[in-house]
């Protein structure tokens, strides 16, 4: 307990949060270690919002190249990172967000990394990965009991999706004191104190390959079709998407707009045929929505996924369960249960 | 400037005027960081920046464009500086200074496209609501409290104003609870605060510290043997309390045996006070000084020290060793001001509370918790900020795009086990209060005061100022033509201490208010009104006369806006608020000075306004 006892300089720093989540939950992070995937637009975020919260570790894995659309909508890159490895590029301003945390870059390649890579950490954050890799983590994840989330955004859109498997945490309840009384009135055995009580919970989360099905087998055996009637129309949108990476190792591109609307469309087809969707509900013009990654969007969900990996680690407060979609027009933020 | 930053999604009108857009930011704390982040890499190319405030160390938790290094400089100035790092092609213009002062008029607003609000207290939130109203500027209004935060789109004509629906005021405590019959841990840290200033800080005489002996309650238990034993105790009325610690010379056993002996045996002789309450019990220095339950934790860590409650050997001890620091302060200066981040002043307010606290025999708290409650902190996290900044921007997007209709506010929200909803908007916008005193077209507010009793200078402060937040206010007797206040400095400085009424302000009376600044006219009508039970408040302010009649219980579901002493009654309940997370209200930064509120009785507040913590945002973190 000792070596992961706050010092007088970190309760300083962290005062404002330690006082709403409590110092057992700032104690908690502390202790947590933090693989991050993928840090572009959305990464950025969640990098950001992570280090601040005060961690244990962080370690940042990218293989990307630093390119003029990167430097653009990632803060923690600077004109001189032209070029370089994203990873390494945003070290030094993230390591200046937080100097506590101990920070460290990757390079590789993640499809490169072995399993047993992934099983030294608390919780892994997975940002612009394929279904496939998706997949196969969050199955390593699983076998060693490490959390996992994962989530991108595309254009105004923005999703969240997280495994934290037999999850329990606990969340405080306010006891409101059942009769109030008037300062004047002086009954000096009650008290009009409010008072805090520890509610117990737990949420079983499903496999990620439940919710992203690489086969259709899975997905009848899953049961997704007969959630369909209820399910947002926003996961299949996320779907989609994916689809799209996965069969063109990109995202959507402003550059290349008019073919790959039209691969979107195709997808869309699949799609609406596979799980019989509303063709009303998953209309084609809201691909023109899903360009690029838009930083205030990156924002939000960035904001999203970080605060869920802190419920996660400190096994406080209510998370998501356990998917998380933002709708592209009018932002609204919805939980959406999916695979389980 | 470079133009592809522009997100590709939005429309080519949109597009095109984002780099030329100039955007005002009020605030450069945690949800202002956020917001110059997200505009910066958004296009925008013309910002900006105002703020007051210079950057503390418990800032650095989420307002993530300050570092240690910059601790104590302008968050404006060091705010821009971090943005141009990333991105040098823009144009960043910082202003370390208020907002509410003269160089910031209608013009400086007129020069916008859109201001977005990023502020922690509610004065310069009404100011700025004023400012773009009168600018007809769109206005993007957020805050966060913890998990929740909101975003509200404000445009004259087309949406209600910050001013329209009454907040819930700041919680208050009347006197006599606080010298007399604590019940409540909040009561014993504001005695405690109160102390603090009595001994150090600047003479208040609201502030007074010692057995009430005008408490209603008390009347005819106290009497004459209690005024007889008076004089022993300390002389309480002839010499004050500062002068009767200096000469003492800050002995900390006679303070302790003054306040928590004397003093307490000397409310016992109140009978009348303790029939159906728990009488208190005095404590000697000595006994304190050894009292059990001795358990001293000597280990020096964040829990033991910070998050546990002291026994009362241990507050008796940091009572004294505060006291010697706080004199040793003192001998240095004309007084002291408290401030919760200052450790003796903290230790001592604690060390106080939780004495009181034992001798009534009400829960004691940590110095933590102690903290939180003398400080008013409002927690504020990161994620919270980069959320509701996110949304504001977008927000930003569609006002570009004048697609105002869906300019809705909108909720971030706690997840909770009943709700799959995170990120709420509304479904529509909401309409002016046709009655608001501020954006309706012909304002008008009732004041009920006793106009034999308050003076100018008084009605002027707490009333034009304080609550109904005007800054540079004139004010002329409608019909009569009388200057009653002028804001022209010397002009009517001869009315200063007069009655109203002397000046002709009686029942029935209009004054014609204009605050040139806000570009702002009002129309007060005057109700002559005496206060008679000793909770009633000095005066009071409503948007709708119709508001007057009905009794004080119905005064929250109308939309008038009242002084914080008609809620009074209420107060005890008003914690409930932030505890079903699917209610929307506005989630106001509360460490703030409430311009709802009273002073000039002998109500309690918890925060005095010069003790603001400016850090948050809220309409958070800053």
């Amino acid at each position: 307990m000792t070596e992961i006892e706050l010092s007088t300089a970190e309760a300083e720093l962290y005062d404002r949060q330690i006082r709403l989540w409590g110092i057992e939950s700032q104690e908690k992070l502390r202790a947590a270690n933090v693989l991050l995937i993928g840090v572009r637009g959305l990464g950025s975020e969640i990098a950001k919002n992570i280090l601040l919260s005060g961690i244990n570790s962080l370690t940042v894995l990218d293989n990307g190249i630093v390119t003029e659309e990167e430097l653009q909508k990632n803060f923690l890159l600077n004109q001189e990172s032209m070029g370089s490895n994203i990873a390494e590029a945003i070290l030094t301003k993230a390591q200046a967000l937080n100097p506590l945390v101990k920070l460290t870059t990757e390079t590789e390649p993640v499809s490169e990394k072995p399993d047993k890579y992934f099983q030294t950490f608390t919780i892994v954050v997975a940002t612009g990965l394929s279904s496939k890799q998706l997949v196969r983590i969050d199955s390593i994840c699983r076998n060693s009991n490490v959390q996992f989330i994962c989530g991108d955004v595309f254009g105004m859109f923005g999703y969240s999706l997280a495994d934290f498997q037999e999850h329990e945490f606990y969340e405080d309840q306010v006891k409101l004191p059942t009769k109030t009384k008037r300062t004047h009135e002086g009954k000096p055995t009650e008290t009009s104190e409010k008072t805090t009580v520890k509610i117990q919970r737990k949420l079983s989360y499903p496999p990620i390959d439940q919710v992203l099905p690489t086969s259709e087998k899975k997905i009848v055996k899953s049961g997704v079709p007969g959630k369909t009637k209820r399910c947002n129309e926003l996961y299949y949108l996320m779907r989609l998407l994916i689809q799209f990476r996965d069969q063109n190792n990109r995202d959507p591109s402003f550059n290349s707009k008019e073919d790959d609307l039209k691969k979107l469309k195709e997808i869309r087809e699949e799609i609406i045929h596979r799980y019989q969707v509303n063709e009303e509900k998953l209309r084609e013009d809201v691909f023109n929505l899903i360009f690029g990654e838009v930083v205030p969007v990156c924002a939000v969900v960035g904001g999203v996924i970080a605060q869920e990996v802190i419920k996660a680690v400190s096994h406080k407060e209510v998370p998501i369960h356990n998917l998380f979609l933002l709708n592209p027009y009018n932002f609204c933020g919805k939980e959406q249960i999916v695979g389980a | 400037m470079s133009p592809s930053t522009v997100p590709c999604v939005l429309t080519e009108k949109v597009r095109e005027i984002i780099p030329t857009s100039k955007i005002l930011v009020v605030g450069a704390g945690g949800i202002g960081c956020e917001i110059l982040k997200n505009l910066a890499l958004s296009g925008f190319a013309d910002i900006e920046i105002i703020d007051l405030d210079t950057i503390d160390v418990s800032n650095l938790n989420r307002q993530f464009l300050f570092r240690k290094e910059h601790v104590g400089k302008s968050k404006a100035m060091v705010a821009r500086e971090s943005v141009l790092s990333y991105n040098p092609n823009i144009s960043i213009k910082a202003y370390h200074d208020s907002v509410t002062t003269q160089e910031y008029g209608v013009n400086f607003f007129k020069r916008f496209k859109v201001v977005l609000n990023a502020l922690d207290n509610r004065a310069a939130r009404n100011h700025v609501n004023r400012m773009c109203l009168a600018a007809d500027v769109p206005l993007i209004e957020s805050g966060t409290a913890g998990y929740v935060g909101q975003v509200e789109f404000i445009k004259k004509g087309l949406t209600q104003c910050y001013e329209c629906q009454p907040k819930p005021p700041q919680k208050t405590f009347p006197g006599c609870t606080i010298r007399n019959t604590p019940s409540e841990p909040v009561h014993c840290i504001v005695w405690g605060k109160h102390l603090f200033n009595q001994l150090f800080g600047e003479d208040d005489p609201d502030q007074d510290v010692s057995p009430d002996t005008a408490d209603p309650e008390a009347a005819g238990s106290a009497g004459l043997n209690a005024a007889a034993s008076e004089t022993e105790t300390g002389n309480v009325q002839r010499t004050s309390t500062r002068q009767w610690a200096q000469q003492s010379n800050y002995d900390a056993a006679k303070l302790f045996n003054k306040f928590f002996k004397d003093d307490i045996e000397y409310l016992l002789t109140m009978e009348n006070l303790w029939k159906t309450r728990k009488p208190p019990k005095p404590l000697n220095w000595r006994e304190a000084a050894s009292h059990e339950g001795d358990a001293d934790n000597s280990i020096d860590s964040v829990r033991a020290t910070d998050m546990q409650v002291w026994p009362i050997s241990k507050c008796a001890q940091v009572f004294a060793s505060s006291i010697d620091i706080l004199k040793e302060a003192l001998s240095k200066k004309e007084f002291l001001v408290w401030d919760k981040d200052d450790k003796p002043a903290l230790d001592f307010v604690t060390a106080c509370a939780n004495i009181r606290g034992h001798i009534f025999s009400i829960p004691q708290k940590s110095r933590f918790d102690v903290k939180s409650i003398a400080g008013n902190i409002i927690p504020a996290i990161a994620t919270t900020n980069a959320m509701v900044a996110g949304l504001v921007v977008l927000m930003v997007f569609k006002v570009l795009a004048e697609d105002y209709e869906n300019c809705n506010s909108i909720y971030v929200r706690q997840k909770s086990i009943h709700s799959n909803v995170v990120i709420a908007p509304d479904y529509h916008l909401i309409k002016a209060n046709p009655k608001c005193y501020v954006c309706s077209p012909q304002p008008y507010v009732g004041v009920s005061v006793n106009v034999d009793v308050m003076t100018v200078k008084e009605f002027e402060t707490e009333i034009l100022k304080k609550t109904l937040n005007m800054i540079a206010p004139d004010a002329i007797l409608d019909g009569k033509g009388v200057f009653v206040i002028s804001s022209e400095e010397g002009e009517t400085e001869a009315n200063n201490d007069k009655k109203l009424s002397e000046l002709g302000i009686v029942d029935g009376s209009i004054l014609k208010v204009d605050d040139f600044l806000q570009n702002y006219n009002l129309t007060i009508g005057v109700n002559h009104y005496v206060a008679k039970e000793k909770d009633d408040p000095p005066y009071k302010v409503v948007a709708d006369v119709d508001d007057l009649k009905p009794s004080v219980e119905n005064g929250q579901q109308n939309g008038s806006t009242e002084s914080s002493e008609e809620k009074h009654s209420k107060m005890e309940v008003d914690g409930n608020a932030g505890d079903d997370d699917d209610d929307l209200e506005i989630v106001d930064k509360p460490d703030e000075d409430d311009p709802q509120e009273g002073t000039s009785s002998k109500r309690r507040k918890l925060n005095p306004p010069e003790d603001e913590d400016d850090d948050l945002i809220m309409l958070d973190d800053p």
